[in-house]
């Protein structure tokens, strides 16, 4: 049964990677962080919570995901390529790992109403489901624009009983359901808990998520070991907050022999519009946390494009912040383009059709230089099913 | 002792000289401290109104210099604080822009989303400068928890009035909260948060004062009102609010 174990990493006692993270919050929320804070340091390594997280990932979510070898992948690569299935899960995502874990979290702290912000609509449909499971009450909240290039996931909440907020303000993407989530937390902060969809956020939601989602690579580890005999050389995750890509490099991380490369959206390209807080961004403050960030000269948050509604988000978790400082990841990009090819590309040679955020860690396989006799795992975060309107708008094959 | 008014305005919006003269103006019809505003992209706890003063102040091309120039202009004729999210100050170097605004004349800092735990590491640069950095008290604060917020809270203590955002009508009993406040310190205690001209001597009941924004912006916002239709109704309002606050 997998349950965390403390890591060298972990963030200081407020919540602090180095100058990362901590806690940028209207005081009104300060009690609830406190006393989540509490409650998660008394249930974090507490086998009776785990139990019931473990019950609920295998029965329900489907657990342990398969690593599966993409033999023509590797074949036509020439390296040795695994696939970790998170992409299999119940909902569709490696999301819902997270809020299983949220989710029964809040019901042992009493609260009745939950909410949650969403990009790609994969969160929000997670949490949606977790409520309908759980009986709590749900509100989603999305940006306008990914409301309408999601409208399948919006269905599919609606249809689990959650009310969709679509926000109108800024970029209507992630950053603004998030910021509607705040504010929305901030007015009901006595009796609604905030599931926070990745591994950001003010502490201790980030060192929380971390460890809810780290079940991918405490998995995949035992996985290859056991298919192989061996440690990976590369772990590939795509980032948007980045829990996905927390979630598996956790449990390498410590291992000198295996590089954790996370990617990030490179939108239109590297000098155009994109989604690269690490690559092109600075620290500073949003959402509750201090991380790398696409912002102006003045702190202004600039706008971020992706393909993919999960990943056009411009700021990343704090833990990635601080790793790209330590250099205990990889860090780079992926365009649109890349991202579509890959789409195809996974689609028509495995017949496995991948989300578009998981699209751009796919993609980094023909990017990725000496590949050969390689023995990679790439994390299929989700499938893409969701993609399927907007990929038919793009793609013809007739 | 004459119960205060604190008045936030946007910075530049609709424009830096308007700014100046609706300071000036307010200052001589009952505002004792202006909160001049730093308009930020992602303002989290600020309603629809502050967000979309905000909002057209970023259209218009404001700039962080903008509300320094402001500041110099009125610094030596009014008691002045900036308010702005954390970012804004972050990106300037708090090494370099707290002495550059003690030698501007402002006063201090009001940042609603860094809470005590992250002021501890800034605590030292804000004395040293002699600026003071607001305190906020929640209704959502136990009462150990006051007792650590307001220790060395300088100046006046920001005690928001309701668990939401800026400009909304909710209403809470701060009675017990004040009280609270009052047994640790004795520095004044102003309510923030949805005070206007028919909610503020309620809220001023229990406190030293009251910090009215939503309430000037609407004003503001308003397009059918020249810039002097605008700071007139400002001063009534404002001289209004400190009728009812010491009436």
């Amino acid at each position: 049964m997998y349950i965390p174990k403390p890591s060298k990493f972990d963030p200081d006692s407020l919540g602090h990677f180095d100058i990362f993270g901590g806690r940028y919050v209207p005081e009104t929320l300060m009690p609830a962080l406190l006393k989540l804070e509490k409650e998660y340091e008394q249930i974090r390594f507490d086998e009776d919570f785990w139990r019931e997280v473990d019950y609920y990932l295998k029965d329900y979510v489907g657990r342990p995901s398969p690593l599966y070898y993409a033999h023509n992948i590797s074949e036509e690569l020439g390296a040795k390529v695994y696939f970790k299935r998170e992409d299999l899960n119940h909902t569709g995502a490696h999301k819902v790992n997270n809020v299983i874990a949220q989710g029964l979290m809040a019901k042992r702290l009493g609260y009745k109403k939950v909410i949650a912000e969403t990009g790609a609509g994969q969160h929000g449909v997670a949490t949606a489901t977790i409520a309908a499971l759980l009986g709590l009450e749900c509100e989603i909240f999305m940006g306008a624009k990914d409301v309408e290039r999601q409208e399948l996931n919006v269905f599919r909440m609606k249809l689990l009983g959650a009310k969709v907020h679509a926000c109108q303000s800024g970029s209507k993407t992630l950053k603004d359901a998030m910021n509607d989530a705040i504010r929305h937390w901030v007015t009901n902060a006595r009796d609604t808990f905030y599931i926070i969809g990745t591994v950001a956020g003010p502490h201790p939601y980030p060192l929380m998520v971390r460890d809810f989602q780290a079940i991918i690579g405490w998995e995949a580890r035992a996985q290859i070991l056991e298919k192989e005999g061996r440690l990976p050389d590369c772990v590939i995750a795509c980032i948007g907050g980045g829990s996905n890509a927390i979630g598996i490099f956790q449990h390498f991380l410590e291992d000198e022999g295996v590089e954790c490369i996370g990617i990030e959206a490179g939108g239109l390209g590297i000098d155009d519009k994109n989604g690269c807080s690490l690559q092109k961004g600075r620290p500073g403050v949003l959402h509750g946390q201090m991380s790398y960030l696409l912002q102006d000269e003045d702190g202004q948050i600039l706008e971020a494009h992706s393909i993919s509604a999960g990943l056009d988000y411009p700021g990343i978790g704090p833990e990635h912040a601080f790793h790209k400082e330590n250099k205990s990841v990889t860090y780079d990009y992926i365009t649109d383009e890349e991202a579509l090819d890959a789409f195809v590309w996974l689609s028509q040679r495995e017949g496995i059709i991948p989300a578009f955020e998981s699209s751009h860690a796919v993609a980094y396989l023909k990017k990725l230089q000496n590949i050969k006799d390689k023995l990679i795992i790439v994390n299929l975060s989700g499938r893409g099913d969701k993609d399927m309107i907007q990929a038919k708008e793009m793609l013809h094959f007739d | 002792m004459n119960k205060q008014l604190v008045a936030y305005i946007t910075s530049a919006y609709p424009d830096k000289n308007f700014t100046s003269d609706l300071a000036l103006a307010l200052t001589q019809n009952g505002v004792d401290t202006i909160e001049l505003g730093i308009p930020f992209s992602d303002p989290v706890a600020d309603g629809p109104l502050i967000e979309k003063a905000n909002q057209l102040s970023l259209r218009n091309g404001f700039r962080f210099s903008d509300t320094v120039e402001i500041t110099k202009e009125i610094s030596d004729k009014v008691d002045l604080l900036w308010m702005g999210y954390f970012n804004s100050f972050y990106q300037q170097g708090l090494d370099k822009l707290l002495p550059l605004s003690k030698q501007l004349g402002l006063g201090g800092y009001i940042i609603p989303d860094l809470p005590h735990e992250e002021t501890l590491r800034y605590k030292e640069l804000f004395a040293q400068n002699g600026l003071v950095n607001i305190a906020f008290v929640a209704p959502t604060d136990s009462k150990e928890r006051i007792e650590t917020i307001v220790q060395d809270a300088q100046k006046f203590i920001y005690m928001v009035a309701y668990t939401g955002i800026t400009g909304s009508g909710k209403d809470e009993n701060l009675e017990p909260f004040i009280n609270d406040i009052k047994t640790f310190t004795d520095t004044p205690v102003f309510v923030g948060f949805g005070v206007n001209a028919k909610t503020a001597k309620a809220k001023a009941k229990h406190s030293d004062g009251v910090i009215v924004g939503s309430a000037f912006i609407d004003i503001l916002l308003q397009e059918n009102l020249t810039h002097t239709q605008k700071i007139e109704r400002c001063c009534e309002l404002a001289k209004v609010i400190k009728e009812e606050i010491n009436a």
